[in-house]
Formats: C-alpha cells, structure tokens, sequence
C-alpha cells in the first residue's frame, strides 16, 4: 500500500489531513457507539420487561380463553368473536434515537367498550367480557413488544454498523495512512540526505577543480620566476 | 303435543322426575375428571347421550364431539318435555325455551355478519327451542340480515328485530340486534303468566321469572359498570323484575357500591350475600355470576318442590339439564386445555 504513495510533501500534507480527519471522525463514531449501548441497555430492560408482560398477558388470556370455551362452550364463546368484524387499527410513525430511525406504533380501537364489541350485552357474560378484556391487554402488550423490538433491533444493526466503522477506522485506516506517513516522511528524509551528500559532492568536486586550477597557476608561476633570473 | 288441550302438568312432571333420576350426579362428575376427552365421550356413550355420540362420532371427535353431543341431547330432551306437554304448560314450558330459539337467530345472524359457512352456522344451533327445522333451515341459509328479518316476522322476535335493523344498518354493529333478541325473549316470558302475588304454584313460577330477569338486569348493571362504556344501563333493562326501576338502575349502576348495597337489602340480600362478597374482593364479575347460576337452580327447584303440579318442576328440569350440559363440557374442555381438576370442579354447579 504504502509503496503504491508517490513520496512527495504534497501527499504527505494530504495524509495528515486525512488522518486527522479520521481520528475526529474515530472519537466521534466511538462516542456515537458507546452512546448507541447505553440507548441501547435501557431499551433492551424495557424489552425484558415489556417480553415478560406478553407473556404473562399471553398466559392470562389463554387460561381465561380456557375457562370460557369449557363454562360457556367453544360456540358461544366463537359467536361472540364472529360478533365483531372490526379491527384494531395500527398507525406507524417514526422516532430518531441518535440518529437511528425507530418505528414508534400507535393503535386505537384495541380497547373496545361493552357497548361497541358486537356482541349482545343481554345474553352474554361476564366471562366473555373478561376475555375480550384479557385479550385487549395482550395485544396492547405485543404493540408495545413490536414497537420496543424493532427499536431494539435496528439500534443493534446501527450498533454493529457503527462499531465496524471504528474498527475499519481504528485498525485499518489509520494505520495504512500512519503507514503511508511514515514512508513519505522516511523517503522524503533519505531524498533531503541524498541532497545534501549530492551538494556536497558537488562542493568537494568544485573545491577540488579549484585546488587543481590554483595548484597549476601556481606551478605556472613558479615556472615564470625560475626562468627570468638567466636572463640577467 | 300442543298448546291445544287441557294443561297436563301430572303426566308430564311424572316423566320429568324419571328424566330427572338419569341426570349425572356428583358421582359421575368426580369419575368424568379422572378421564380423558375420549373416556368422557364413551362414557356418554352409555348415558342418555348414546344417540347424539354415535350419531356425531362420524363428523367431529374429541372435545367438539362432546360439545355437539351434549347441545344435541339436551335438543333431544327438551323436544320432549314440549311433545309431553299440552295446553297451557306447553305454552309456559315453549315460552321458556325459546332461549334457544333467540340462540338460534344469533347464530344466524352472526353467521350472515362474519360470512360464516351454512353448514358451520347448522352444526352451531340448538334445535331446542319452539322453531321447526325449516324454519331453521331457511335461518341458516338466508343471505342477509334483513332477509333473516323477514323470515322471522310473525315471532316474538320479528317486530324488535325489525326495530333494531335501522340501527344495524346505522352504525354497522351487531349488538343492537342481539340485544332485540334478548329483550324479545326476556320480555315474552311474562306473558300469560298471570301474577306474583299470592302462594300459588302461578306464582312461584313468577317469583322464579322476577328472579331470573332480576339477576339479569343485576349482572347486566354490573357488568356495564365494570366495564364504564358510556351508556346509559336503562337501555339494557329488562321490564318484569322487581329489584330496579330503570330509573334506579340508572343512577345505581353509576355507583358500584350504592348498587351492591341494594342488591344486600333486595329480598335476593342473603342468596347473593357470599357472591358480593367475593366480588368485592376479587374484581371479578366470574365468580358472582356463577353464585347467580346456582341460586337460580336451587331457586327453580325449591319452587319445583313446593309445587309439583305446576310448571315450576319442568322449568327446574331444564335448568338442572342445562347445568348437566354446562357441567360435562366445562370437564372436557378444561381437562383438554389441562386445568387443574380442583380448578374445574370448583366452577361446576351439581345440585
């Protein structure tokens, strides 16, 4: 990887940059993460609660189910629900838990009065009533269980989603752009080295022509004195 | 027989008292909770109920073969007591049974709602009541509620039908029809009976009807209060008791306590007073309706006693009958969901 960077002080300023970018963007995923658990250990208590509620509402309606079909009849107890053709509506908006979108369920017409569950008010009892009532409870429950799960279960995904993100952040990217750093900086060092011992190749070589040219004009001077004196 | 004749009520309670002898009693009860659905249904095999088993056992098994069995032997029963009876005790004993004519038509009427299939809505009816079977039939097979309407004109249940079928098309709820059905029987009850005054064996048949439509009104009243629907109780009274006006109903039934304390002060105060104690402490309605039951059958047959040549013993036939019924499902039902025998024991009526 790092030998695929062109080693010049550009890229490096690029590098940094980025590295900085991805260490605010490291501590912030990090804070959204750990903020997503916390959001995500309350909601995952109410779930606790909420799935034991279902049960426990579950458990309630079937025995008072039970107690209806054996002390009024399977007949009776199917005529009254064959009374009522209309069901409970459910309307779904949605909420934003740090930045997870999360399905918040509204329903009406679960809790019916005696007067509007079709069934006759006259020739009925007491029994029925107690397990349409049992039955309004426990899907009043699974509404709240639904709602409460999904939250669940997308902050679950949102959790996973952002703790790959600082993973690929924390292990890979930063340290391929630390890597890369590194080698610029390296390359760009042992190119500055390579300067400097060129240059002063060069000035020895500068130098030492020099030395040569003084060294001849000297000899050519000495040469010019020792001739001069015959002459006299 | 008919309603032609002279009243016939010694021939016909001397068969009752046979019929009465071949009741299930405490003994049969604790050796049907040791059985399972199967066991109980071949122990019915030997009972009165061998013809509705052997003759259902081809289309249902298990628990709905019992639940069949029994609504069609108790039919059975009761198609007799009416072929014994003449003049006016047929009158009286068919006036009474029509329950399950008014059963009949809500059967129907549901089953036209919910688009129910005619063979369902048939397997569902209780042939007891004073309808033939084409009448029935034309029940079961009519399209619409209206149509339903038009068959039954000429009944006590043709006029308020026909009254509350505006309001069905109205608002789109079965409960105005249903609740017609049971005003029109409850409110026919009375009718030919001529007095509660006095110590005749009349009489103690209508003391028993007050009784009857006075826990009706009473279960009704807290039922609704229980329940706080919005709706004003005196639309649900039925006329013929003598514990409410349906002014007092209305104010009472906005009170639970001032309710229960008259009901402790009506003539009905020590039958009820165990029963509105343990709904006071239980906030349910279950348990009061059950004691409601079992006065009522100790009520019918305490008149039963008093006056044998009267209604009042067949009338307290069909009650224990009805409790027979209710008594050996509530066993096969709740030993198939796996109640505790002790927990349905406690729910059974025996007298």
């Amino acid at each position: 990887m790092a030998k695929d960077v062109k080693p010049t002080r550009k890229n490096l300023m690029a590098i940094e940059d980025r590295i900085e970018l991805s260490e605010r963007g490291h501590d912030t995923l990090e804070q959204k993460r750990d903020g997503l658990i916390m959001e995500f250990m309350d909601i995952l208590d109410q779930a606790q609660d909420i799935r034991s509620e279902v049960e426990a509402d579950y458990q309630t309606a079937q025995q008072k189910l039970d107690m209806a079909r054996a002390m009024e009849g399977d007949v009776a107890v199917r005529g009254a629900a064959a009374a009522l053709k209309e069901h409970p509506e459910i309307t779904t908006q949605s909420k934003n838990i740090m930045g997870v979108v999360v399905p918040q369920i509204e329903a009406s017409k679960v809790r019916k009065p005696l007067d509007e569950r079709g069934y006759g008010l006259v020739g009925s009892s007491a029994r029925i009533d107690e397990t349409a009532d049992a039955y309004e409870d426990l899907i009043d429950s699974i509404i709240l269980a639904a709602e409460v799960e999904t939250a669940m279960k997308k902050m679950l995904e949102e959790i996973e989603t952002t703790k790959r993100r600082v993973n690929a952040l924390e292990f890979k990217l930063l340290p391929e752009l630390k890597q890369n750093q590194e080698y610029i900086e390296q390359k760009l060092e042992e190119q500055e080295r390579e300067e400097i011992f060129r240059l002063k190749k060069i000035k020895a070589k500068k130098e030492e022509e020099e030395d040569e040219e003084q060294e001849i004009e000297a000899d050519e001077r000495e040469g010019a004195t020792t001739a001069s004196p015959k002459a006299d | 027989m008919s309603a032609t004749g002279s009243s016939n009520p010694e021939y016909v309670n001397a068969r009752v008292s046979a019929r009465r002898a071949t009741l299930f009693d405490e003994e049969d009860y604790r050796k049907l909770l040791r059985m399972s659905p199967d066991e109980i249904s071949r122990y019915m095999e030997e009972s009165t109920y061998q013809g509705p088993i052997n003759r259902l056992g081809s289309r249902f098994s298990g628990v709905d073969l019992i639940e069949y069995a029994l609504n069609a032997g108790l039919a059975e029963t009761f198609d007799e007591l009416l072929a014994w009876a003449n003049g006016r005790l047929y009158e009286q004993v068919a006036r009474y049974l029509r329950k399950f004519d008014a059963w009949n038509v809500k059967t129907a009427v549901r089953g036209v709602y919910a688009g129910t299939d005619p063979e369902a809505v048939e397997d569902d009816l209780i042939r007891a009541g004073e309808f033939d079977d084409a009448l029935l039939d034309q029940l079961v097979e009519a399209e619409s509620v209206d149509a339903i309407v038009d068959l039954l004109d000429g009944t006590i249940f043709g006029d308020p039908l026909a009254a509350a079928a505006e309001e069905y098309d109205e608002s789109g709820m079965l409960v105005p029809l249903e609740n017609a059905i049971d005003r029109a029987y409850y409110e026919n009850l009375f009718e030919g009976v001529t007095s509660a005054s006095g110590a005749g064996p009349e009489s103690a048949y209508a003391e028993y009807l007050q009784a009857e439509i006075d826990f009706r009104n009473v279960r009704n009243a807290l039922r609704l209060a229980r329940s706080g629907a919005e709706v004003d109780p005196a639309e649900y009274f039925i006329e013929g008791g003598t514990l409410f006006t349906p002014e007092e109903l209305s104010t009472l039934s906005r009170n639970r306590d001032q309710l229960v304390e008259h009901i402790r002060e009506s003539r009905y105060g020590d039958e009820l007073a165990g029963a509105l104690d343990e709904m006071a402490e239980a906030d349910s309605l279950i348990g009061f309706e059950h004691a409601i039951d079992a006065a009522l059958v100790e009520h019918a047959r305490n008149a039963g006693h008093a006056h044998p040549m009267s209604v009042c013993p067949v009338i307290a036939f069909v009650l224990a009958k009805e409790r027979e019924v209710d008594n050996i499902r509530a066993i096969a039902r709740g030993t198939q969901a796996g109640l505790d025998p002790e927990e349905i024991r406690a729910e059974l009526v025996v007298e």
